[in-house]
Formats: C-alpha cells, sequence, structure tokens
C-alpha cells in the first residue's frame, strides 16, 4: 500500500497516536515499528486484528490483574532475536543464559496469557512454552533465571571441575607451599580441560535447541503481537473509538477525533468538535469559513482511515469504510522545494501521480487540501473545478475543500463547516473586540465558530465569513468599507 | 604492628583503584585486597576501561593477574569471558557496551583467574552498583585504569587508593612530587555547603562568583570584566574544569585577594604542581563540590623499565611527602 510520507504522517497527527502507544517489551516495539496497513484483499486478517481488539477491551475490565502482570512480565523481556538466531552455531554461555531466561519467562506468559485466552478467546496469537529447551538448560530444575554449564549430563566435565576445585583448595589453604607453581601449573592445565569440555557442552546444547529455535522465534512474534495488542486496546479505551465495519464503496465515519488537534486545542483551553463525514466514491468537497477548521477535517479523516487500514479503532463514534491501496495526501505545503518545485508545480506533479494510479484501477483515496489555492484565482478556481469533475467520474474517492465558488456544484457531495454563521455580529461584541488583545480576539473567534461538518446541497453558497473575521480581528473601518463596496 | 591495606580500606563498602601510571602495582594491590578480605565476604568487582591482562596491552610486560575466590561476583565485557578461567554463572546482563561486547554480570562457581573491562563511561559504572548489591555483594571494588583520576567522585565509590611507582619515571624525586601532587589535588577540600549557593545555575553559565551576590557568566570575557568589578568575590565556580592556561591568566591580571577556586570534583582539576605552589603562594586556593577519601598510597619500587628504586628509601621518602599511609604494594 502506497502509504503516506513521514511528514505527512506526522501532519495528520499519526506519528502522535504511535506515540501513545508504550508497549512493554522490545517485541512490542519492534511490532509498533513494522505496522503496515492492511491492504484490499486482507479483509479477513484485518478483521481478526480488530476483533481481537473489541476481545481485549471485554476482557479488560474482568482480568484487570492478569493483564497487568502480562505487561509486567513482558517489560522485562530482553530482545534476544540474535541469540535465538545463532542456535545450531556457536552460542556462548551469555546466549545461553539469555535463552533459559527467556524460556522461564516464556513459562510464566504462557501461564498468564491461558489464563486471559480462557476469557479473551484470542485469534491467531498462539504462545507456547518450549519446557523440554528449558529442561535442556536447567537440567537441576532450579528455576533461578541465572546460567551455568551444568556437568549434570557430562561426567568427564564433572571429572574435571572436581580436580580443579581440589587443586585451588590447595592453592588456598597453603599459599606458601614450596609446590605452589607446580599447583597453578596443574590448575591451569584442568581450567583448559575444563574450558574445551565447556566449549562442547555448549555445541551440545546449541545441537539440542535446534528443534525449538522456529517456536522461540515464533513466540517472540506473537509476544511482539499480543503487547502492541494491548496497547491498541488500551488506546481505543482511552478516547471514543469504535470496532468498524470493513465495507465496499463507502467511507462513513461519525464523530471523528484527532487526539494530536485535541491535545492541543485542549492545551487553549478548547475543545475539539468531532466530526461526521460520509462520502461515496466520486468527489466530494468541503467549504467553509477561514480558520473554520477544513483542514482540520480532512486531517482527522486521513487520521483515521489510516489507523483502521493498520489495524487500529478509529477514533469515531461509528465507522464502516472501504479498504484502499493507497491513500494520498495533496496540499501546497508539500515540501516540494528539493525537487525545485513550487508549491503549485508540486500538487501538480503529486496530482498526476495519483491519476496514473487511479487510471490503472487501483483502489485509492485521494485528499486534496485547497487544490491550486497558490496560482491566481481565475485560473486556480478552472483548475480545481476541472480536477473536481473529472475525480467525480473515477472510481476513486476523492475529498477536497476549496475556497474557489463552484467547485462543489461538480461534485456528488457537498460539506460545509457550519462557521460563523450563528454568529450576531452587534455593536457591543465589536466594540468588546476591539478592545481586546489579537491573541483574545483570535480565541474569541474560535470560541464563535461552530467547527461542526454539515452537508448541504451541491450549489449551497459560499459562506460570506472572512469579512466578519476582518472586523472581529478589527480591521480598519474605513478598509472594510472599501471592500464591502467591491463585493457588490 | 603496621596497618595493612586491607585495615586501612576495612570501613569502605566500595572503593576504587586508581594508578598514577602502568604498572605502578593496581593489580597487585586488587590482588592483596582480594586475598586479606574475609573468606565469608562476598567480593564484587569491575574496572572502569580494561585490566588483568597476562602482558600489558601497552608496555609489553607481564602483569600480575587478578585471581578470586569462588563466591565472588565480577562485572566484564561478553568477549572478556572467554579468557576468564573460574566456572562461570551468568547472572545478568546489561545494555551497558564496551568495545568487548556488553557488560555481563558473573559470580565464580570456582577459583580463578579473572580478566575485567567494565563499563568505561563513569555514569555507567554507577549503574553497576546496584546490580551488585542486590545479588548480595558486601564490598565493591572498580580497578581503575591509569591517569583516570574521574573515579573522584563519592558517587562511584566512597575511598580510592592511589597506586605510583618505579615506572612513572626514572628519578625517584620526580614520581615522589607528581605522586605529591595528586594527592593534594585529591585531597582537595570538599564544600558541600557551596552547592546550595550555586544551584541553581542560569543555562549556559561558565563561571559563578560568588561573593555578595551570586553571578552567572557565560564565557572568560564576561568574567575578567566582573572579577574587576566585584569587591572580594569569595568563590569563583566553575562549571568545566581548571586548566592551568586559566590560571596564568587569572593570576597574571591579578589573583583577587582570598579567592578559592571551586570545581565539581578533583578530576576538574587539571592543574601542574608548579601553578598550585604559586596560587597558594598568593593565597589562592581550591574546592571542590564533592570529594573523595584517599584511603593510602601504594608504592611499587620496581619499574617494567628496569631502573628499580631503592624500597626503604624510596617508602621513607614518600611517606614524608604525603599525608596518607604508604604502603610497599609487595608487603602489604
Amino acid at each position: 500500500m502506497l502509504s503516506l510520507s513521514h511528514e505527512q504522517k506526522k501532519r495528520i497527527g499519526f506519528t502522535f497516536v504511535m506515540e501513545l502507544l508504550k508497549p512493554a517489551s522490545p517485541y512490542g516495539r519492534d511490532a509498533v515499528r513494522r505496522i503496515q496497513p492492511f491492504a484490499p484483499g486482507q479483509e479477513a486478517a484485518l478483521r481478526i486484528e480488530l476483533q481481537n481488539i473489541a476481545k481485549t477491551l471485554s476482557a479488560m475490565p474482568i482480568l484487570k490483574n492478569e493483564y497487568t502482570r502480562l505487561e509486567q512480565t513482558f517489560a522485562q523481556v530482553k530482545g534476544i532475536r540474535r541469540s535465538i538466531e545463532r542456535i545450531g552455531q556457536d552460542l556462548n554461555e551469555v546466549d545461553l543464559f539469555e535463552i533459559k531466561r527467556f524460556l522461564i519467562q516464556l513459562r510464566d506468559i504462557t501461564e498468564l496469557f491461558e489464563s486471559v485466552d480462557t476469557i479473551a478467546d484470542y485469534t491467531g496469537i498462539n504462545i507456547e512454552p518450549a519446557t523440554p529447551a528449558l529442561k535442556l538448560l536447567d537440567p537441576e530444575n532450579s528455576a533461578v533465571a541465572t546460567f551455568h554449564i551444568s556437568s549434570r549430563d557430562f561426567p568427564i566435565l564433572a571429572k574435571i571441575r572436581k580436580e580443579k576445585k581440589e587443586v585451588e583448595r590447595k592453592l588456598r589453604e597453603n599459599p606458601k607451599s614450596d609446590d605452589i607453581d607446580l599447583l597453578h601449573t596443574l590448575r591451569a592445565t584442568l581450567a583448559s580441560k575444563e574450558q574445551a569440555q565447556e566449549q562442547y557442552a555448549m555445541q551440545w546444547l546449541s545441537e539440542k535447541l535446534i528443534p525449538w529455535r522456529g517456536l522461540l522465534l515464533s513466540n517472540t512474534e506473537a509476544i511482539g503481537r499480543l503487547d502492541l495488542l494491548l496497547q491498541k486496546a488500551k488506546l481505543a479505551a482511552t478516547y471514543i473509538s469504535c470496532m468498524p465495519e470493513i465495507v465496499v464503496g463507502v467511507i462513513c465515519f461519525e464523530e471523528m477525533s484527532n487526539p494530536q488537534l485535541e491535545s492541543i486545542l485542549s492545551a487553549g483551553g478548547r475543545t475539539f468538535t468531532p466530526l461526521t463525514m460520509e462520502m461515496q466514491t466520486g468527489a466530494t468537497v468541503i467549504t467553509g469559513a477561514n480558520m473554520g477548521g477544513k483542514s482540520v477535517a480532512l486531517k482527522t479523516l486521513a487520521l483515521n482511515v489510516l489507523l483502521m487500514h493498520c489495524g487500529f479503532y478509529p477514533f469515531a463514534s461509528s465507522a464502516s469504510c472501504t479498504l484502499f491501496d493507497s491513500i494520498h495526501l495533496i496540499s501546497d505545503d508539500l515540501e516540494t522545494a528539493d525537487r525545485g518545485l513550487s508549491s503549485f508545480g508540486g500538487e501538480i506533479v503529486a496530482l498526476q501521480d495519483v491519476l496514473s494510479e487511479v487510471s490503472c484501477g487501483k483502489n485509492a483515496l485521494v485528499i486534496l487540501d485547497e487544490f491550486a489555492r497558490g496560482t491566481n484565482p481565475t485560473e486556480g478556481s478552472a483548475i480545481a473545478k476541472g480536477v473536481c469533475a473529472y475525480m467525480n467520474k473515477q472510481n476513486a474517492f476523492t475529498v477536497m475543500s476549496t475556497h474557489y465558488e463552484g467547485v462543489a456544484a461538480l461534485a456528488n457531495m457537498h460539506y460545509q463547516v457550519a462557521g460563523l454563521r450563528k454568529l450576531e455580529l452587534d455593536t457591543t461584541l465589536l466594540k468588546d473586540m476591539q478592545k481586546a488583545s489579537v491573541s483574545a480576539r483570535i480565541s474569541e473567534i474560535a470560541s464563535c465558530m461552530d467547527y461542526g461538518l454539515v452537508r448541504v446541497s451541491a450549489d449551497e453558497a459560499l459562506p460570506q465569513d472572512a469579512l466578519n473575521i476582518c472586523r472581529l480581528l478589527s480591521l480598519d473601518e474605513r478598509i472594510v468599507d472599501f471592500i464591502e463596496m467591491n463585493m457588490v | 604492628m603496621d596497618m595493612t591495606l586491607f585495615d586501612l580500606i576495612r570501613n569502605y563498602k566500595s572503593l576504587s583503584i586508581s594508578g598514577m601510571c602502568k604498572n605502578a602495582g593496581k593489580t597487585t594491590a586488587l590482588n592483596t585486597l582480594i586475598n586479606s578480605s574475609p573468606d565469608k565476604e562476598i567480593l564484587a568487582l569491575t574496572s572502569i576501561g580494561r585490566d588483568g591482562e597476562k602482558t600489558d596491552t601497552v608496555t609489553k610486560t607481564q602483569k600480575p593477574d587478578i585471581y578470586i575466590r569462588e563466591g565472588s561476583l565480577f562485572a566484564t565485557a561478553e568477549q572478556l569471558l572467554k579468557f576468564c578461567d573460574v566456572t562461570k554463572e551468568i547472572l545478568d546482563t546489561t545494555h551497558i557496551s564496551t568495545p568487548l561486547g556488553s557488560v555481563v554480570l558473573v559470580r565464580a562457581l570456582s577459583d580463578g583467574y579473572v580478566q575485567l573491562a567494565g563499563p568505561s563511561i563513569i555514569v555507567q559504572l554507577v549503574d553497576i552498583s546496584p546490580y551488585f548489591w542486590a545479588l548480595g555483594a558486601d564490598r565493591l571494588i572498580i580497578d581503575g585504569s591509569v591517569g583516570r583520576k574521574t573515579l573522584c567522585t563519592k558517587l562511584l565509590a566512597d575511598a580510592t587508593i592511589l597506586c605510583t611507582g618505579a615506572s612513572f619515571s626514572q628519578s625517584m624525586e620526580e614520581t615522589i612530587l607528581e605522586t605529591q601532587h595528586t594527592c593534594r589535588i585529591l585531597m582537595t577540600p570538599e564544600l558541600p555547603m557551596l552547592k546550595s549557593q550555586i544551584s541553581p545555575i542560569v543555562p549556559d553559565t561558565k563561571y559563578v562568583i560568588l561573593g555578595k551576590e551570586k553571578i552567572c557568566l557565560p564565557d572568560g570575557a564576561a568574567l575578567h570584566e566582573h572579577l574587576k568589578q566585584t569587591a572580594n568575590p569569595n568563590y569563583l565556580y566553575i562549571e568545566g574544569a581548571l586548566t592551568d592556561r586559566f590560571l596564568d591568566l587569572l593570576m597574571r591580571s591579578g589573583y583577587p585577594k582570598g579567592l578559592t577556586i571551586v570545581t565539581h570534583d578533583a578530576s576538574r582539576l587539571l592543574i601542574s604542581s608548579d601553578n598550585l605552589c604559586k596560587l597558594n603562594a598568593i593565597g589562592g586556593a581550591l574546592g571542590v563540590l564533592e570529594s573523595i577519601n584517599l584511603a593510602a598510597i601504594t608504592i611499587n619500587p620496581f619499574s617494567a623499565y628496569g631502573q628499580h628504586y631503592n624500597s626503604m628509601e624510596f617508602k621513607e621518602k614518600m611517606t614524608a611527602a604525603v599525608p596518607v599511609p604508604v604502603l610497599n604494594v609487595l608487603e602489604c
């Protein structure tokens, strides 16, 4: 799936959401790094992933302690894939220590997992103990998470160690004896024999572990997957979210939100207005006032579509969405400078890339944020209309925000940001505003603004909020008069 | 009867061993401590950087091995485990990496030789000690490498032993003078009450003048200006190190009467013995926010380069030169 660029993921708030995930194990962190969107054809796998979130959400309140302990155990797990991969080759005692410790942790994790799985009944997550492998590394059944090469199965090693101990005892008891040099030489010989036998024992263990290598690796995968799943469920529980329906030919999100924008707004003492959008193939146009949140709506849509594709609950009260081959976001703040293009040029090049993909029959979501706003209004408007009319006939989903008049009439759906339409601009308010500081005025506008999306008819006139905003920001009366004269 | 080296450190739970030069007898001192510690005491050993090789990788001379007792704990780099001939029990692995692999914590299941290569960064060394205490260690000994006067903070160890010897210089006088100087630096008085006066420091501050008021300064030029204007500054705190060049400049432009120069710890006092004498002569003084106890000085009259000293003479002269106990490393 052709995904959004790193920069775009950051801008729509996807990176912010990923940073909210705090997997406890290194395998969970790996799983976060490797998150990939599910593509058309993988609906079944995506459904399983989403259902696993639902199962976690219903099991978590019942098994609070078990889940907490599971996460605590995850936190103790170390990343030892490299040691596991070397099984069958030259494992040293540190590798064997890591593998033994993992096997002990795995035993605890399996127990805990089994207890949650009886209630949660996960699909596709298999954590299995490797008890015989642990027995190999812990023949004395000490259950201690340390490792030494046991001489239990190696009588020669046992004999050498016994002899060496005896020499060491003599050395310790008679440090000034005459044959001290002799004893040291003897000890050195025994120590090198011991080392050779230990080498042999490690090789033997390494070979005995070969049948378990695959299981150990798949367990690391499963731990990572479960760890990530718990994080997804926690995220879903923290925000308003829902189990999305995977459908064909429709995008419908009710009361969507965006945690990143929410956190920015709440830092300024404001709240995010949930957005509802429904659309079909063809073009959907969003119009609305400046500062009204058209870009916010597009980013929030892109975020939730992408999250659902990645196997997350979208932040919405209800959601159904089709699976896309690709999601595109084109806005004139694209970083095109390094390609030597103006922002307008950048938009055009990006659009052409999208068009070639759409014409190949790929199922795409195309989001255009004020396309062609950087060029002159006459041509810009014509370009926006042309693109809208063309995309409306394609088998892709196109959402475009625009300031240009007449674009929405060419789309099959039209949304408007409610904006300032509710606001009565009386003289008292204007006078009050004039006394306030600029930042106070901006937040006043924000408090008057209705950021909600309203579905309107295709030929609904564009809101004329720009002039009201000029007034609220206390633009000189004389200029406002001139502006009004020009609007007639 | 004379105190043994172990007697001198008996009351310190953790200590470091630092050397004036290669072959100063650090490892001998370490082995002495290991041998004289009670049998039931669990010793934990690590080093800053690498130590315990059979031949010194710098001077190619034969070096004594570290021979530890069954039950001892040690932290060393993964790749050195094959050179440790004790029977090993791996206790834990750490995220501390060294050029020889990450640091591993091991219990010796038999007596034997070990090679130590602990973290080469002080902060990481500080991280290691809690592991040892949790594993039941009674005493921690850190084998410091040469010229590492950085082992001077209590954060790391309660006390230090300074090792010096004939390998430092052909001239016994020079060895004694330099050891005496290092000793003075290590024993720079601690001024803990200054800590609260100095902090908080404005960001980008390099110098703090403490007189009637506190002045934070970003660079040498500003310091120069302010020292002229400030009447009777008591303390000058340097965020980094005090160097000879800085001290020269300060003394040439008129050293403020009664001023004490303060650094964080003695490892930041990078000045020659000549300069320290000059400073003392004009009534200046040094201080540190954190000091370490200098428990003893050990001397090694044998030189790796062949120019041995007379042991009796060396010990007598050194004893006269320093205010701490001096022991011949081969007899302690």
